[in-house]
């Protein structure tokens, strides 16, 4: 019977090759030992808090905001430009994500075991902006006729979105939480140790981040097989991390470690799927005017890789600072 | 070089053109004419694509013959109104009856592809009841078929066709989920959704043959709005770019530009081929089997065309049904003016429909109907509005300037089988040198019933969200249907429910005609899934030695 639910020609090439890559790419995340365990790590021997393996953590927090930020700066952009900026407030996002991303950036690079007034004001405001959006959202949504329908779902404003902008927040917040422990103090966040806080935070971002590219695909048909990756892998990657914080702290967690570079690489191998997927819209990338606002949205998947990269964080704080 | 495909057949010399790539080809099997082919499929439509396709895909000979020519549509399908008359069946008919029917635009298809090459996409499944509607509901005639057979047929065109449609249908007995998912509503398709919520009936987005989501080479739906001129996209599952292409995979022969103008019939009574129309010269093409699938006017006017001594009043007529019970279906509409911008032609014109008097009985005349969103293109708006409305001049010119505020709803209604709505030959002679069709219709009792009712309706719903300058298309009809119709004997059927002739064992018809009653939904997903189960049975048939009898 001949194939006519496939793509043929460049397109099926690309995808084949990209397949490929990202599945190389998996498998060398499983054999990269980019940090072997420290020799002090053993339950029986408490370790003496190290001040720089909190700012360590704190600056990885940075990277994973800052990447979360860039996903949304880039994706609220092209998504709000089609929406053709009817409404003023949709503004915001492009202005909140590039702060988020500028302080971040700022973060990733600086050294000092202190807050920064500026830094830590900046992500308390775009959580909240980020939960403001969501009620916007949520609006946008209600007032369509059939309310909370699949169509309204699939088509109206992503209810998910703003709290990626949300997430970075929250995320540079705790860092800035992290980075203000005293020497020879465990990082705790309040009143919990910050590994737990973050790994918990992390794994609940992922699992909405889930959510929407569920609720996406799914409008989407799931018409590539390569559209279930990022609905089955990053849920164990939640459900493990998730684990990891929740159970007993301080020892090596290598398959949690993997799965969530697994859901890190996923998110950037995301974006070349996606840009496969506007290439197969009428006109292919000859039309990419078009095409990147009606094709799968290219900046969207790196936000695995951000809450992936948050995961991580919190599971080096587990690690450095066993708190059983 | 340009190559006409309305003058010249492109389908030859072992290639058929290939929709999918500008000037590409695909091999393609051809067949000696003096060879008997296994079957003949006549008409490449929603009845003649997939009996092709899975004919072929079974190991069967089979060429399909269309009078019309090969398009190209990522090349031949302009954005301009006026080259849709093209796609359409435009040589001349006789009209007459009460109630003349309009032929040509959205009822009838000359094109490989058939009519759904300019087919709104509505693809949608009959009420089950419709298929037993003389004994549950008392009007019309009973299909020799059961709906659950069906329904699996119709899950089966629904996959085949990717139909994208909404996760759960409100009517109608549980369906499986469709394969691709609704596609966003517009404007005038909210209309819908609004007034319809106002009457408190439900609403849905309209199941539709065109993707929302890349498929193979189809790239997704870019809301054009040109649909019913040829989708220039290929979003559209027209038969052209899905069982055509699968049947030509397959082995199957198509010849474009081939007017068969009569079946030949052996000394045994047996169908033995094709007299057919090409390159300007008659040829004859050896079949073991026919299959005919040119629709309700054409299907019956081949039969008909076909007579011989033995078979006086032509083929598969002995119970002298060929023609009879022609039917059509209500189309009118209700129109108005909205104070925001609408923009209703952009996307596909039926994006939401509410099935509400398909399913609710309680009404006093037999039959249903729905009613969808519309969204006619300006050519097609100011001919309603210069013909319905009688506006000319400055007056339609001023109205025009409304277009982008404009919304109306369309029913398609259930008219009645009544045995002098027919097709006949005429005397008149069309350039094959072949008897044209007469096309008789007039509306009954019932159909006017059923129409006032549902104008009143829609003008209701209109109102009831703040339509304005609101006024009545009394005149439209669409999809046809009987004149072969499927029954349970000889009798009082032209073919059993395999869609094999009563008369000539190895004539099979399979398309809209064979319809005891035609429901209030279009018509092209039942074709298709009950051309799905004639290839089945086919296959059944020659396995158990059935065929050869």
């Amino acid at each position: 019977m001949a194939n006519t639910t496939s793509p043929s020609g460049a397109a099926r090439t690309t995808l084949t090759l990209l397949g490929s890559l990202t599945g190389a790419a998996l498998l060398g995340a499983l054999h990269s030992h980019a940090r072997p365990p420290p020799a002090t790590r053993s339950p029986a021997k408490a370790p003496v808090p190290d001040p720089a393996a909190a700012n360590r953590a704190a600056r990885r927090l940075n990277r994973a905001a800052g990447t979360l930020a860039a996903s949304v700066l880039f994706d609220s952009t092209v998504e709000h430009y089609r929406g053709q900026f009817q409404n003023r407030a949709m503004y915001t996002p492009l202005v909140t994500a590039a702060m988020a991303l500028g302080v971040s950036a700022h973060g990733t690079m600086d050294e000092r075991q202190t807050p920064h007034v500026v830094r830590d004001t900046v992500y308390a405001l775009i959580s909240i902006v980020g939960l403001v959006g969501t009620g916007f959202h949520l609006f946008n949504v209600r007032r369509k006729a059939g309310g909370f329908s699949w169509q309204n779902l699939f088509y109206g404003a992503p209810l998910g979105a703003p709290m990626a902008i949300g997430l970075s927040g929250l995320l540079g917040y705790l860092s800035e939480r992290v980075r203000e422990t005293p020497p020879g103090q465990v990082p705790m966040i309040w009143g919990l140790p910050a590994g737990r806080v973050v790994g918990v935070v992390s794994g609940l971002g992922i699992t909405g981040t889930v959510g929407e590219a569920a609720l996406l695909h799914f409008r989407g048909g799931f018409h590539d097989p390569f559209m279930y990756l990022p609905v089955t892998m990053p849920p164990v990657a939640a459900i493990v991390l998730g684990r990891s914080a929740l159970g007993p702290a301080g020892i090596a967690r290598r398959a949690t470690r993997w799965w969530l570079r697994a859901t890190a690489i996923l998110g950037l191998s995301g974006t070349a799927f996606h840009a496969i997927g506007v290439g197969r819209d009428m006109g292919g990338w000859r039309n990419w005017q078009q095409n990147i606002l009606n094709g799968p949205p290219i900046p969207a998947p790196p936000a695995f890789t951000g809450l992936a990269l948050a995961g991580l964080a919190a599971l080096g704080l587990l690690e450095d600072h066993p708190d059983d | 070089m340009y190559d006409n495909p309305l003058t010249t057949p492109r389908a030859t010399h072992g290639r058929a053109p290939d929709v999918f790539h500008p000037g590409g080809w695909v091999p393609m099997r051809e067949y000696p004419q003096r060879e008997a082919v296994d079957f003949v499929v006549i008409g490449t439509g929603a009845g003649g694509g997939p009996l092709l396709a899975r004919l072929a895909e079974r190991g069967y000979s089979v060429i399909g013959f269309d009078a019309g020519p090969y398009f190209r549509p990522l090349e031949d399908f302009a954005s301009d109104e006026t080259s849709q008359s093209q796609l359409f069946w435009t040589d001349e008919r006789l009209v007459d009856g009460a109630n003349p029917l309009k032929m040509g635009a959205n009822n009838s298809g000359r094109a490989v592809g058939g009519s759904t090459v300019h087919y709104a996409m509505v693809s949608l499944r009959f009420r089950p009841e419709w298929f037993r509607s003389r004994t549950l509901l008392g009007y019309g005639a009973d299909w020799p078929l059961d709906w659950r057979e069906m329904w699996h047929y119709y899950a089966r065109a629904e996959r085949d066709l990717a139909i994208a449609g909404p996760v759960s249908y409100p009517w109608g007995p549980k369906r499986p989920r469709y394969p691709y998912r609704a596609h966003e509503i517009n404007g005038a398709a909210e209309v819908l959704a609004r007034g319809a919520e106002a009457m408190g009936y439900q609403w849905s987005e309209t199941p539709l043959a065109t993707v929302s989501a890349p498929r193979g080479d189809s790239p997704s739906c870019v809301y054009r709005g040109f649909c019913r001129v040829g989708c220039a996209t290929n979003a559209k599952q027209s038969q052209l770019v899905t069982y055509i292409p699968r049947a030509l995979a397959a082995g199957a022969e198509i010849r474009d530009m081939a007017m068969v103008g009569r079946i030949a019939v052996d000394a045994a009574g047996r169908a033995c081929g094709v007299h057919y129309h090409r390159n300007g010269a008659w040829h004859f093409q050896a079949a073991r089997n026919v299959i005919v699938a040119g629709y309700a006017i054409e299907t019956p006017r081949l039969l008909l065309n076909s007579a011989t001594d033995r078979f006086r009043n032509g083929l598969a007529n002995s119970s002298g049904l060929v023609g009879r019970y022609l039917m059509t279906q209500s189309n009118q509409a209700v129109y108005g003016v909205m104070d925001d911008m609408v923009r209703w032609n952009k996307g596909p014109p039926s994006l939401t429909i509410t099935e509400h008097w398909n399913y609710n009985d309680r009404k006093d005349f037999h039959g249903g109907y729905c009613w969808m969103a519309q969204g006619p293109l300006p050519v097609e708006w100011s001919a309603a509005m210069s013909t319905s409305r009688r506006l000319w001049g400055a007056a339609l010119r001023e109205k025009m300037g409304d277009y982008n505020h404009q919304v109306g709803l369309k029913m398609v209604g259930e008219m009645l089988p009544h045995l002098d709505n027919r097709v006949t030959l005429a005397d008149e002679t069309d350039r094959y040198g072949l008897p044209i069709a007469r096309v008789t219709y007039s509306w009954h009792d019932n159909d006017k019933a059923m129409i006032q009712h549902a104008l009143g309706e829609m003008q209701r719903s209109l109102e009831l969200v703040g339509v304005r300058d609101l006024w009545r298309q009394e005149n439209d009809t669409n999809h046809l249907a009987g004149t072969a119709r499927m029954g349970f004997d000889r009798e009082t059927s032209v073919v059993d429910a395999d869609c094999r002739s009563w008369d000539i064992p190895n004539l099979w018809i399979c398309d809209g005609s064979v319809f005891p009653t035609t429901g209030g939904v279009n018509p092209s997903l039942t074709i298709t899934a009950l051309a799905l189960r004639t290839a089945d049975r086919i296959c059944v048939q020659a396995r158990t030695g059935e065929m050869r009898k």
